[in-house]
């Protein structure tokens, strides 16, 4: 495979559509969501970690039907469980 | 094939209303988050879970399924009779699962429901409206592929639509070249090496989410590495060089004399090898040795009756 098949993607680097694509989930339902403010983007790009959260957010909404702000805030707490368990590992 | 009993999955009888099978499955899917559960086979159990829903919770499919009874004998092979789905309209839709969740459903789900739709104008249904030409996949790697840049085989399993409109998932392999210094949460894209779900000239990308394996003693953040190394007494006391084995060198890492737990030190340039490297953290664990010896003891005992050290001095001044 040669080097101009292969990138190395950082940062916030995932446009919309990749970010859809990704994820296997409708533009509209992330537009919307990232419209309020719920899928944070910079610059209209999304970092790695928001795929992440796309999906624990749409499991949450549909296991529950909660509404998107709910399964948001679930998906907040998740994060901080990531990285307080991050951070107790480097503790070891 | 095996077959599935939904109901049992959901711990429901079969004339259970639709909500009463809602309330069933929000309460396993609570037990089997994968992001919560102490269950060991959670997330097994929850892609169970979201079959029998996927189904259960579908009145078309629910009744559908239901036509083919309570099943064979335990241990028995089973086949659906012939043209069992006749008369059944589906309006396809997964009940909001994606292709790729619904194409990790077992073989009884896509003999079964996999074909609906065949010959009309929805295609393969539910799967096609989410179809996407991109494809994303995480991969584990070990802490030591970022300083040795190996190529790595990784099999990745896609959804993949047969000659017969099922819904099937095909494995793949591929050789990819891990690049030096990859970190957590880098992604790799690979040019069109995306899936091709129905059978697409150009497929999309593929991506490819970077994440570590565990490593016995260093624990990664971004660029940079983190240990905890375990010293003596007298080393933290009188300072000491102690070797650390990274991946792909030995550094001597000094530990300077007073040296506290708690308290983080640094050295540079010694992280991962990206561009530019990250640095290698460290703390110290004091391990004290036991009296095991009468000349231990007896050391201890001097150092006991020369030291006017308190260490619970602060520990009384708090408030």
């Amino acid at each position: 495979m040669s080097d101009k098949e292969m990138e190395l993607l950082e940062g916030a680097c995932l446009t919309l559509e990749q970010l859809c694509a990704a994820g296997a989930i409708e533009r509209a339902w992330l537009v919307e969501r990232v419209e309020a403010g719920l899928i944070p983007a910079s610059g209209g790009r999304f970092a790695a970690a928001a795929l992440v959260r796309v999906r624990r957010m749409r499991e949450i909404e549909r296991a529950y039907e909660a509404a998107p702000e709910l399964a948001a805030l679930v998906a907040d707490l998740l994060e901080e469980m990531d990285a307080l368990r991050a951070r107790l590992a480097r503790g070891r | 094939m095996e077959f599935k009993d939904y109901y049992k999955i959901l711990g429901v009888e079969r004339d259970a209303a639709t909500e009463a099978i809602k309330t069933a499955y929000r309460k396993l899917a609570r037990k089997y988050h994968p992001d919560v559960s102490k269950e060991k086979d959670a997330s097994e159990r929850m892609k169970e879970v979201n079959e029998a829903w996927a189904v259960l919770g579908d009145p078309e499919k629910r009744a559908a399924y239901d036509r083919l009874g309570a099943g064979p004998q335990p241990g028995q092979d089973f086949r659906p009779p012939p043209d069992w789905d006749q008369g059944f309209e589906y309006s396809g839709g997964e009940r909001g699962f994606s292709p790729e969740e619904a194409a990790g459903f077992s073989d009884f789900f896509s003999e079964i429901f996999g074909r609906m739709g065949r010959g009309g104008a929805a295609g393969t249904g539910g799967f096609s409206r989410a179809r996407a030409g991109e494809h994303h996949a995480r991969i584990l790697l070990d802490l030591e592929d970022s300083f040795t840049a190996p190529t790595r085989q990784i099999s990745l399993q896609s959804p993949k639509v047969d000659d017969k409109g099922r819904l099937t998932l095909e494995t793949r392999t591929l050789n990819v070249k891990i690049p030096r210094g990859i970190r957590e949460g880098q992604m790799i894209r690979l040019a069109g090496q995306g899936a091709a779900l129905r059978g697409e000239r150009n497929p999309g990308d593929l991506l490819l989410e970077v994440g570590f394996r565990p490593h016995p003693r260093l624990v990664p953040d971004g660029r940079d590495l983190h240990t905890t190394i375990p010293v003596a007494p007298w080393e933290a006391a009188l300072g000491a060089v102690v070797p650390v084995d990274l991946p792909d060198s030995t550094v001597n890492v000094r530990i300077p004399a007073g040296a506290e737990p708690g308290r983080q030190l640094r050295v540079r340039g010694k992280g991962l090898p990206s561009d530019p490297p990250g640095d290698l953290y460290f703390d110290i664990r004091i391990v004290a040795p036991p009296a095991e010896t009468p000349k231990a003891r007896e050391a201890w005992e001097t150092l006991k009756s020369e030291s006017q050290f308190d260490p619970r001095k602060e520990w009384r001044a708090r408030a």
